[in-house]
């Protein structure tokens, strides 16, 4: 019984992540800016490989999940951190900023 | 967890890792490479914990943790070259 659900929460972690990872690269390849594409980006390090590495509750392997708890930690910290730096970059060298538009939805005219 | 979910999952996460050579191959400046760089690390880092679900050994682990640093200090030197003409 318990085992049985465990297994059918890693294949959820596993499906869930799989499928965030898929959109988050249909993201990268469908957004017109950097910034954007570093939205899309951010959740394939985030909530994809995590989802991923979370699964490991069902090896029921002490050292596996070990490790992946190492893994998630470090992902956790790092990724962010990436993502950061290269935001920082586009905007210091002044990258072009493609089809703005506000919260509206409207088009807004390049500065 | 039955070893079918497993391997299907390798299997995706292999097309994953095309898609991801694709966006590096279509990137038209810089900054797309090293973002692509950056996803090619993050799928191969859950590509070897797959693998280490299916073969039952933690070692495949340390190997994506190693990965995770090195592409985690790439990436921050690749932006900041970009950004200033040196890394640090």
């Amino acid at each position: 019984m318990l085992s049985g659900l465990l297994d059918a929460a890693a294949i959820t972690l596993l499906t869930l992540g799989l499928i965030v990872a898929t959109i988050g690269l249909y993201g990268v390849l469908r957004m017109p800016d950097i910034y954007r594409q570093l939205h899309a980006a951010g959740t394939v390090s985030g909530v994809g490989v995590i989802a991923i590495l979370l699964a490991s509750v069902a090896t029921r392997n002490a050292a596996v999940i070990a490790h992946a708890a190492l893994v998630i930690a470090f992902v956790l910290l790092t990724a962010p951190i990436a993502t950061h730096a290269i935001a920082w970059a586009a905007h210091r060298r002044r990258a072009v900023v493609r089809d703005a538009r506000d919260t509206r939805g409207h088009p807004v005219p390049p500065e | 967890m039955p070893d079918v979910a497993v391997a299907l999952a390798l299997a995706w996460t292999t097309l994953l890792l095309v898609a991801a050579g694709l966006i590096l191959l279509r990137a038209r400046d810089t900054l797309q490479r090293i973002v692509a760089f950056d996803l090619l690390a993050s799928i191969v880092i859950a590509l070897l914990a797959l693998l280490s679900y299916l073969r039952d050994t933690p070692y495949y682990l340390d190997a994506a943790l190693a990965l995770a640093l090195l592409s985690f200090v790439a990436t921050l030197a690749a932006a900041r070259y970009y950004a200033e003409g040196r890394p640090f």
